[in-house]
């Protein structure tokens, strides 16, 4: 044994790494490897959940109603502004007269304004009119009838001549300025107001979905840190046999896509029974309206993109808390 | 096969476990590493599975400088070696077979194959009939013979065992030490880290010794005999 204390230094870093001549498979065959380590990961991580099925469906219903908020969320939005469309582009302005005047003098009001070059049509709706279409939307005929007179001024819808750009400032002024007139609406306004109020909604789906899909991320990377630790023994002798930290990893990245799949699933079947629910109420009130009214649900699109983004997520959440592990605990 | 040259690890503590330390272990060799408890046997099997990295020195396995190794490749140089632990470290949750499997399933070796060499492997131990039982259903002996067909199952060129029979009785260490001999007669170099004297003996096989981090001795009984 050699007494002489010979220190070898380590090899400076900028030495190029050695290769090893790897033992080489045909492709074919390692393409094969792959595949079966791949589907064995996929299956043993989906078998493992069911070993412990109360705590991984309890784990499943959290991320569903984490990813059902946003989606349904998003549905309310979706159906107001399927709703409104229709609004947002009535272009009518609606002028009250003044309750003293006659049919005779509102005729006379729709023929001056229909000289006007930026006006394309108008449409009088006397107080009579006004009536029935009140009497028969509003149910109150009872109370109509008790109340004697009309009390209903006329109304005359004017429709501005532009139709590129609405922009009927002149004739509103005109409008208002004129003594005959009581009131002007124009739902150019409303419209606006209308148009913020949905585009305050649209925002408001984009910053739930963001919480909701950072709380779907660490939901599972919790789930899988805790699978991590229940597994350290194990994964201390993958390291010290040689597994390398992307087999490590793999398993743990196929819980968390299954978490994610199965979340994204029981969101889905959580929306659909909110449909569900509400399908006969928004009938009743479609049919009180008159109107076509129809609940826009989820389609396959929206699902998929659901689905696409919560197995992502699983993904996502899994390989973060498994690189910390990988990274913070490694072997001795 | 194994070639350590004025090797020296000290520990953080500040504790020298090794102390220039030079030996070589020929190809096909079975050779036993004991000495006192702290002598520094596990520390040696550990500077050679690179859970270590020397303070001085250079350790050469099959003309490989280990320091040349980076962490990435450690996972790599690890499958070239069979690791027999005292406390065997099966996985509790697989079958024996799906234990034996671990290391081919780590190398990424095709299923077919993985079948075979897992059957041949636990033949070789004695347990082919045990394939489907659960580690915890087994004797210590036949948790240990499973935990060495772990590590012959991907015909490693070396195999390391740290007090393989740590947790036998003296019938069933001989057993498996014979066993260990067995791969050395194939060409596996094998070494095992014992303070079990009756048993190395017995053997009849090349002995380090090793007492406070250095060698004292390097016997070889066909030397003497």
């Amino acid at each position: 044994m050699s007494a002489q204390a010979r220190p070898v230094a380590r090899p400076p870093a900028e030495e190029p790494r050695e290769r090893r001549p790897r033992e080489r498979m045909p492709l074919r065959e390692r393409l094969a490897a792959w595949r079966d380590q791949h589907f064995y990961g996929l299956f043993s991580s989906l078998g493992r959940m069911a070993l412990r099925p109360w705590s991984s469906l309890l784990t499943v219903c959290v991320l569903g109603f984490a990813l059902a908020l946003p989606l349904l969320f998003w549905l309310s939005y979706d159906n107001a502004r399927a709703l409104t469309t229709g609004m947002r582009e009535a272009r009518e302005v609606t002028v009250f007269l003044q309750p003293a005047l006659d049919e005779a003098a509102a005729a006379a009001l729709a023929a001056e304004l229909r000289q006007r070059a930026d006006v394309a049509a108008v449409t009088i709706r006397t107080p009579a009119q006004g009536l029935a279409e009140f009497r028969a939307l509003s149910g109150f005929e009872d109370a109509l009838a008790a109340l004697g007179e009309n009390p209903l001024p006329s109304v005359l819808v004017v429709m501005p001549a532009s139709t590129t750009r609405p922009d009927a400032a002149g004739l509103l002024q005109a409008l208002e300025a004129d003594a005959r007139v009581d009131l002007v609406q124009y739902d150019a306004v409303w419209r606006r107001k209308l148009s913020g109020i949905l585009r305050l909604g649209a925002r408001l789906v984009a910053v739930v979905s963001a919480l909701l899909a950072l709380a779907t991320l660490l939901v599972i990377g919790n789930t899988v840190r805790m699978d991590i630790q229940a597994r350290s023994a194990e994964i201390s002798v993958m390291q010290t046999i040689g597994a390398s930290n992307g087999f490590i990893r793999r398993p743990f990245l196929y819980a968390g896509f299954w978490y994610g799949v199965l979340g994204g699933l029981a969101a889905l079947l959580l929306v659909a029974a909110v449909e569900l629910a509400l399908a006969g109420p928004i009938r009743a009130l479609a049919d009180s309206y008159a109107q076509p009214l129809r609940l826009r649900g989820i389609d396959l699109r929206v699902a998929a993109v659901l689905l696409g983004a919560s197995s992502l997520l699983g993904g996502l959440g899994a390989w973060l808390v498994t690189t910390r592990h990988l990274l913070a605990g490694r072997p001795q | 096969m194994i070639h350590f040259d004025n090797v020296t690890k000290r520990y953080q503590t500040g504790l020298d476990a090794l102390s220039e330390l030079s030996f070589e272990v020929a190809p096909g060799e079975v050779v036993f590493v004991t000495g006192h408890s702290g002598a520094g046997k596990s520390t040696l099997l550990k500077l050679v599975s690179l859970a270590e990295r020397p303070t001085r020195g250079r350790i050469t396995i099959n003309q490989r400088d280990l320091g040349r190794v980076r962490r990435g490749g450690i996972p790599q140089h690890r499958r070239g070696i069979g690791m027999v632990f005292q406390d065997h470290r099966l996985l509790v949750d697989r079958s024996v077979f799906d234990n034996v499997a671990l290391p081919l399933l780590i190398a990424g070796t095709a299923r077919a194959e993985i079948g075979k060499r897992v059957r041949a492997a636990l033949d070789k131990v004695g347990l082919l009939a045990r394939e489907k039982a659960s580690p915890v259903a087994l004797s210590t002996g036949e948790q240990q013979r499973v935990g060495i067909a772990r590590a012959l199952v991907a015909k490693p060129p070396l195999i390391l065992a740290d007090e393989p029979t740590g947790n036998l009785d003296p019938q069933l260490s001989l057993e498996i030490m014979n066993l260990f001999v067995e791969f050395g007669a194939v060409g596996t170099t094998v070494l095992i880290a014992t303070h079990d004297l009756l048993l190395l003996k017995h053997m009849r096989k090349r002995v380090l010794v090793l007492d406070h981090g250095r060698l004292v001795d390097d016997y070889r009984p066909e030397a003497v005999a």
